[in-house]
């Protein structure tokens, strides 16, 4: 790609015989907020890390425009970065924190003024300048950190789950004031999380990591209407897994036939099914209907509704005994009568076959 | 009822005192009296005045003493922290299997006996000593230098004794200190020196005062070492208020020397009350 700002290419990193990343790639343009999204221990902190430069890559390359940033030690390489742990300097004061980083570049006094104010108002702590890191709030201390981080205008900041010891109020107060800070510095942000919800609000694009290697990269939208993998499929939004008894390929399509012998024509398939053996069909609860009438699609049982405002969850019972979610809106599911044998019904291309 | 940890800890509220009182007695009668006796003694001795204070300070000998001790003890805890330091920062990023041998070698080089351990120091900065050999060998010097019986021999042998007490208290705010806080400063653009002078040193102050104090204070009260290793022309205050006492019988003067002891003790005491005690919960980082 030839507008690559940000380039990790074969990045592969071993502790002694524990493999952390097995091998990521990734093209990160000029301005993209991309997110590192996986199950803990799925190695992007990891990935991070070697871009800020704590720890050298056992194999791979990671340049910025162009120009490999492997040699350069991490005080020199001018990236910002906000951690998981509090880690502001605990004997200055705000506005020394954010001065930190111009001080030690030799910056004027007036310079070092001027940004300080300038970084306070960005993160809507006009006036916090005196107090001191012990006395503000964890999203405060945050907030901070990010000024910190940005005060010296660096073309690429990094955010290790800078969010996760606050709670969900707060988290999504900030997750704006992050959003909104992106768009007014237009800096590249790698950030990493382990909250979907949190990856689908932030980012343009959401790298999926798991066992150490990136399974998608795209847009939520991509990732949730499109998976590439079974685990992808698993990890963003809700989803049901439906066992598939005999499989036809033709292309990039497939039918599938169900264990209580359903026919399922035209569904888009794929190749990652991880480590599962046997073929899969994902299927989203909201993608299920009952069918008006009876014949035609999945014959199954309801076992429990669950009234949710908006919207109701209905546990359902296949044939073969596989407990299945249909969502819908409340009022449709409530105008069926959830009695007796029932079938439901879906849009092939919104389900999808991995085998 | 009330506790009596409760009351200890407050002096102005005698209810239940009571508990304390034989502990009380036992302190006033074995640490206090025998003070007062000798404050009493400083000032009535041969007669009633200041004359023995004035005499300290006006007698070029004992003031040279006083100066020597003063000056001993301060190059001594400079050199103790220059030393510990490094030691306690290494100490504090080396993994944890290796830190503990050293530190059982710094902890039974503590309980080694102290005369042992002086002595240990004469043989080798004597004139024939191992020290002076490798640096002739090495050719550095021509003649062996004078490193005992003198102050020089008293500060080297100090400040081996001194070291652990700044290590120890140092160690522990370095490990206090979050990595994380280390690598933030790092992408802030702070290089070694940087994060040294801007982070650690401010971070590890309270660690580093608190060792020092004690350090100055243990060492302007030293007996043991300044007396081996310093010989008879060196003396310091302690070594100086036994001849005083023991050989020349002059109480009075003795009194009052060792009055400025306690006194420059205490007040040092109280500066670090004052001034490093609370600020040790704070600084040390989470
Ligand atoms: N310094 C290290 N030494 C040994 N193993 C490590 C080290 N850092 C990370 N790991 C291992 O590498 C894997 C990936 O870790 P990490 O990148 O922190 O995951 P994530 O940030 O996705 O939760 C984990 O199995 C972790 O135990
Ligand atoms: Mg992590």
């Amino acid at each position: 790609m030839t507008d690559s700002f940000l380039t990790i290419s074969g990045f592969r990193k071993t502790f002694g015989s524990i493999v952390a990343v097995e091998d990521v790639s990734l093209n990160i343009p000029k301005g993209e907020f991309l997110t590192f999204l996986g199950p803990s221990g799925s190695g992007k902190s990891t990935t991070l890390y070697a871009v800020a430069g704590f720890d050298d890559p056992s194999a791979g390359d990671i340049s910025i425009d162009g120009r490999s940033i492997l040699a350069t030690p991490p005080h020199k390489r001018n990236i910002g970065m906000v951690f998981q742990r509090y880690t502001l300097f605990p004997h200055l004061p705000v506005g020394e924190n954010i001065a930190f980083p111009l001080r030690v570049r030799g910056h004027s006094a007036a310079d070092i003024a001027k940004t300080v104010k300038a970084m306070l108002s960005l993160v809507r702590l006009e006036g916090f300048e005196d107090r001191l890191p012990a006395q503000l709030s964890g999203g405060q201390q945050q907030r901070v950190a990010l000024a910190r981080a940005l005060a010296y205008d660096p073309p690429v900041l990094l955010m290790d789950e800078p969010l996760s010891a606050l709670d969900k109020k707060l988290r999504e107060e900030i997750q704006v004031e992050i959003r909104r800070i992106h768009q007014e510095t237009g800096v590249t942000i790698l950030y990493v999380t382990h909250d979907q919800e949190e990856a689908l609000r932030l980012s343009d694009r959401i790298a999926v990591f798991n066992h150490g290697r990136i399974e998608q990269v795209g847009s939520g939208e991509d990732l949730y209407a499109r998976p590439a993998t079974r685990f992808v499929a698993g990890f963003i939004g809700d989803s049901n897994f439906l066992k598939v008894r005999e499989v036809e390929r033709r292309g990039s399509a497939a039918s599938a036939i169900l264990p209580d012998g359903t026919r399922i024509e035209n569904i888009p398939a794929h190749a990652g099914n991880g480590h599962a053996a046997t073929p899969e069909l994902m299927v989203r609860p909201q993608s299920l209907k009952f069918v008006q009438g009876s014949g035609a699609g999945l014959a199954v049982k309801v076992k429990d509704v669950t009234f949710l405002g908006d919207t109701s969850s209905v546990l359902l019972e296949t044939g073969w005994g596989q407990e299945i979610w249909l969502r819908g809106a409340g009022s449709a599911v409530k105008t069926n009568a959830l009695s007796g044998p029932l079938h439901v019904e879906w849009n092939p291309a919104d389900s999808h076959l991995f085998c | 009822m009330v506790t009596a940890t409760a009351d200890i800890r407050e002096p102005f509220r005698w209810t239940g005192m009571g508990y304390a009182v034989p502990a009380l007695l036992l302190l006033a009668f074995f640490f206090v009296l025998p003070v007062l006796a000798l404050l009493l003694r400083s000032i009535t001795e041969p007669e009633l005045g200041l004359q023995n204070y004035a005499e300290l300070f006006a007698t070029s000998t004992y003031a040279r003493v006083l100066f020597n001790t003063f000056l001993v003890a301060g190059v001594v805890t400079l050199f103790s922290l220059l030393l510990g330091f490094p030691v306690a920062w290494l100490l504090a990023i080396m993994p944890q299997r290796w830190a503990r041998i050293v530190f059982a070698v710094i902890l039974l080089s503590m309980w080694t006996n102290l005369l042992a351990r002086t002595y240990a120091w004469m043989v080798l900065l004597q004139r024939t000593g191992v020290i002076n050999k490798m640096l002739m060998a090495t050719g550095l010097v021509s003649e062996p230098l004078p490193l005992v019986n003198n102050l020089t021999g008293v500060t080297i042998g100090m400040v081996y004794i001194m070291l652990p007490f700044i290590i120890l208290p140092l160690h522990a705010t370095l490990r206090a200190i979050d990595p994380a806080i280390l690598n933030a400063a790092a992408l802030c653009g702070a290089g070694r020196w940087q994060i040294f002078r801007r982070v650690l040193v401010p971070l590890s102050a309270p660690g580093a005062a608190a060792g020092a104090l004690m350090v100055f204070v243990m060492s302007l009260g030293y007996f043991v070492t300044p007396s081996l290793l310093g010989g008879t022309a060196n003396m310091m205050l302690a070594g100086m208020i036994a001849q005083l006492i023991q050989s020349l019988l002059n109480w009075g003067l003795g009194g009052a020397a060792a009055f400025i002891l306690l006194t420059v003790t205490l007040a040092i005491y109280a500066l670090q009350l004052r001034y490093f005690s609370g600020a040790a919960g704070t600084a040390g980082g989470r």
